[in-house]
């Protein structure tokens, strides 16, 4: 430590500062910058927020890849629609958002607990901007961290996807247009006549046996139909391909909604909403932990919310309480889940018996509040407290 | 406030002559006061020391400077600003070590001064090597902090102090962890940044160390300050010990006596301790020997002894104690 060392050029006589501004409530770039170098290098949460989101997806779509190569006719493709809409439903929505808010607790008081965060005071720096520039650089980690995991699972669910489909146990070629899928219907009348299903008392006065018991077929024994004390005759050929005309108008709709893989829209809402999931628990994280100064409690509190209170509230109907219940995140985020995902938090979509009904207007209202107030209760601490 | 600083306080601005100045600062913890009433006055482009026993309110009023906890009560400025209203301003050429230096431990010295420089101006990221050279730790740069010694966190918080070109550096107990050699080497920078027209605060508990770095110094107990000045003035201020080795003491000691010096003479082995009145010039010192040789007494050896910083301060407290 000698004063021979000094490079005048870089400690120059002393001037007047040059104004940067620097109690504006705004981050600057190297801010944002110098928050991901401090974040991205804490290996343990990076190893824990890449194996949640790519890792176990990765791992799960690995372990059916290679059970189908090796006994393929034990075990379906890894990939197709359905393993998407598990994937993404079931696993990803919910721990990418715990993962989501551990990082947004670390980032929120890490600087408090190691006690860095006066170091950065002392520049005069504003301590609203100090906060805020957590936002940008958590999300710069976090968003492409849940998008890889993403993109594997739609690569493999759509390069992996089952070739043949199957509707209702039946092998049903894919993609078809609904006179082409009548068209079909018409040719395997039998098949579908017996195996799909179909509204028989609206659909078609049906006086006929329509041969669908176990030994039916050329040779087989027809099972005895009564209708209003007369028994019906086996159904003719023509009324076999009249009935399965008629089913297959009716299931049109439900089979249009049977993909072989995710068709490609689905996955970009799909991704659109895990990330938003991810932003949500991101922020939210970091404003609790940032007004608790501390990081394992909030971190558990969030966990909290997410598997146990979130399901309870999304589906119980508490007198007095729907209107609060409709505040919960959580719940407002599942009312902007996709189309064609499988309901969370165990619900059968809106409506009775699924989770709380709620305009999308309401949901998106209450998503930008949870994000605000939450911002705003930490960086209102942070900005206060004693450091 | 007690103090023996004779000088004017300017209506400074920026520019005025004084770099920390407070007045009837006052921090509380709930019923205790931590800081109060603290009228303090830093002259630019010295090493300034602030004293106090462990708990004395060292840090706190620190920690109030720095905008890291809000005064209950009175005004402060630095480098002529005030604060907390033109804090951003103030602080931009400002750096300070607060309580201990501590950084991220996952990252090495020069990551954590990354981080820290982006909140300074641009220039800051510039100066990162050479603070890192400056302070003995360019080498170890790459080095993850949790393998720092206590004494490299040290200089590494000295270098974060460095990267906003400061001309006030607020150190809070700089010497500590540091091995007698980190001392030395620490009080050499501290001079040498004075050298380059900084202003160093210095708070310590170390009354050696402040003595032998400082300019002046403020002594602070119990949340007050009860002296500050140059450290000169304020020892000037104190008794003047002599010890006289000679053949006859009993007779030196008569001799001594007989003179008006106002002075308490004392036969000791060997000798004599006279204890001169507080303010006594050394001129008298040269008295006594003529004295002392003009009444035939063989005088060996005479030395002064100015009582040291330490001892003044243990006066002054001991004072303090005996009027409350």
């Amino acid at each position: 430590m000698t004063a021979s060392t000094i490079d005048d050029q870089l400690f120059p006589a002393l001037d007047d500062f040059p104004n940067d501004h620097r109690g504006r409530p705004l981050p600057t770039w190297p801010m944002i910058s110098a928050r991901i170098l401090e974040l991205r290098k804490r290996r343990g949460l990076m190893v824990a927020l890449i194996a949640v989101n790519v890792g176990v997806p990765a791992l799960y779509l690995g372990i059916r890849l290679v059970m189908h190569l090796v006994s393929p006719k034990s075990y379906g493709p890894a990939g197709g629609y359905d393993s998407f809409t598990n994937l993404v439903a079931g696993v990803m929505f919910v721990f990418g958002f715990i993962i989501a808010a551990t990082l947004g607790c670390t980032a929120g008081s890490v600087d408090l607990s190691e006690g860095v965060f006066r170091h950065s005071v002392v520049t005069g720096r504003s301590r609203v901007a100090l906060y805020l520039a957590r936002i940008p650089a958590g999300l710069a980690i976090l968003v492409p961290i849940v998008a890889t995991g993403f993109i594997v699972v739609c690569a493999v669910c759509v390069f992996a996807a089952p070739t043949k489909l199957n509707y209702q146990g039946v092998t049903v070629p894919s993609g078809l247009d609904r006179a082409q899928f009548v068209t079909w219907a018409e040719q395997n009348s039998q098949t579908v006549d017996c195996q799909f299903p179909f509204n028989l008392t609206s659909a078609v006065d049906a006086n006929f046996n329509p041969n669908c018991g176990p030994q039916n077929g050329p040779g087989g024994v027809g099972i005895t139909i009564t209708k209003g004390g007369v028994t019906l005759k086996p159904a003719t050929p023509a009324q076999m391909k009249s009935l399965a005309v008629i089913v297959a108008n009716q299931d049109y709709q439900d089979y249009h909604q049977t993909f072989l893989s995710p068709p490609l829209k689905l996955m970009v809402q799909s991704g659109l909403w895990l990330e938003l999931e991810a932003i949500i628990g991101f922020t939210v994280g970091l404003g609790l932990a940032s007004l608790m100064g501390s990081r394992t409690v909030p971190i558990v509190l969030m966990i909290i919310l997410e598997i146990v209170l979130t399901p309870i509230l999304s589906v119980a109907r508490i007198p007095h309480l729907i209107n609060l219940q409709r505040g919960v995140v959580g719940l407002a985020t599942a009312h902007l889940e996709p189309n064609g995902l499988p309901r969370v938090f165990g619900g059968h979509g809106p409506g009775a018996g699924g989770i709380i009904p709620e305009s999308t207007t309401l949901a998106v209202i209450v998503i930008m509040a949870w994000l605000v107030v939450w911002t705003t209760l930490g960086a209102w601490r942070m900005a206060t407290r004693d450091v | 406030m007690t103090s023996v600083m004779s000088v004017e306080v300017p209506k400074s601005g920026a520019g005025g002559q004084w770099a920390v100045e407070t007045h009837d600062l006052t921090k509380r913890f709930g019923g205790r006061t931590a800081v109060n009433g603290v009228d303090l006055l830093v002259p630019r482009g010295c090493a300034f020391g602030y004293l106090g026993p462990n708990g004395a309110g060292k840090t706190t009023l620190i920690r109030v400077l720095l905008g890291l906890t809000r005064a209950d009560a009175g005004t402060m400025k630095l480098l002529g600003h005030e604060v907390p209203r033109h804090r951003d301003v103030a602080l931009a050429r400002v750096g300070a070590i607060v309580d201990e230096p501590r950084f991220h431990q996952h990252l090495t010295g020069r990551q954590n001064l990354q981080v820290l420089a982006a909140s300074r101006e641009p220039a800051a990221a510039g100066r990162i090597d050479a603070a890192l050279e400056r302070v003995g730790i360019l080498h170890r740069a790459n080095d993850k902090v949790a393998k720092y010694s206590m004494g490299m966190r040290q200089r590494l918080g000295v270098a974060a102090c460095l990267l906003g070109d400061p001309q006030l550096l607020i150190l809070d107990e700089p010497m500590n962890g540091l091995d007698p050699a980190g001392m030395a080497d620490m009080r050499e920078m501290i001079r040498s940044l004075v050298a380059e027209g900084r202003t160093v605060v210095l708070s310590s508990h170390l009354l050696d160390e402040i003595e032998r770095t400082c300019d002046a110094v403020a002594i602070v107990d119990q949340g007050r300050i009860i002296r500050q000045g140059p450290i000169d003035e304020l020892l000037a201020g104190s008794n003047l010990e002599v010890e006289i080795d000679c053949d006859s003491p009993e007779m030196a000691g008569s001799l001594l006596s007989s003179n008006t010096y106002d002075a308490r003479v004392s036969v000791v082995e060997n000798g004599l301790h006279v204890s001169l009145p507080t303010g006594s010039a050394r001129d008298i010192v040269a008295e006594m020997n003529r004295v002392l040789v003009q009444g035939g007494v063989s005088v060996y050896r005479l030395q002064e002894n100015r009582a040291s910083l330490e001892s003044w301060f243990l006066e002054v407290t001991s004072r303090l104690g005996e009027s409350e």
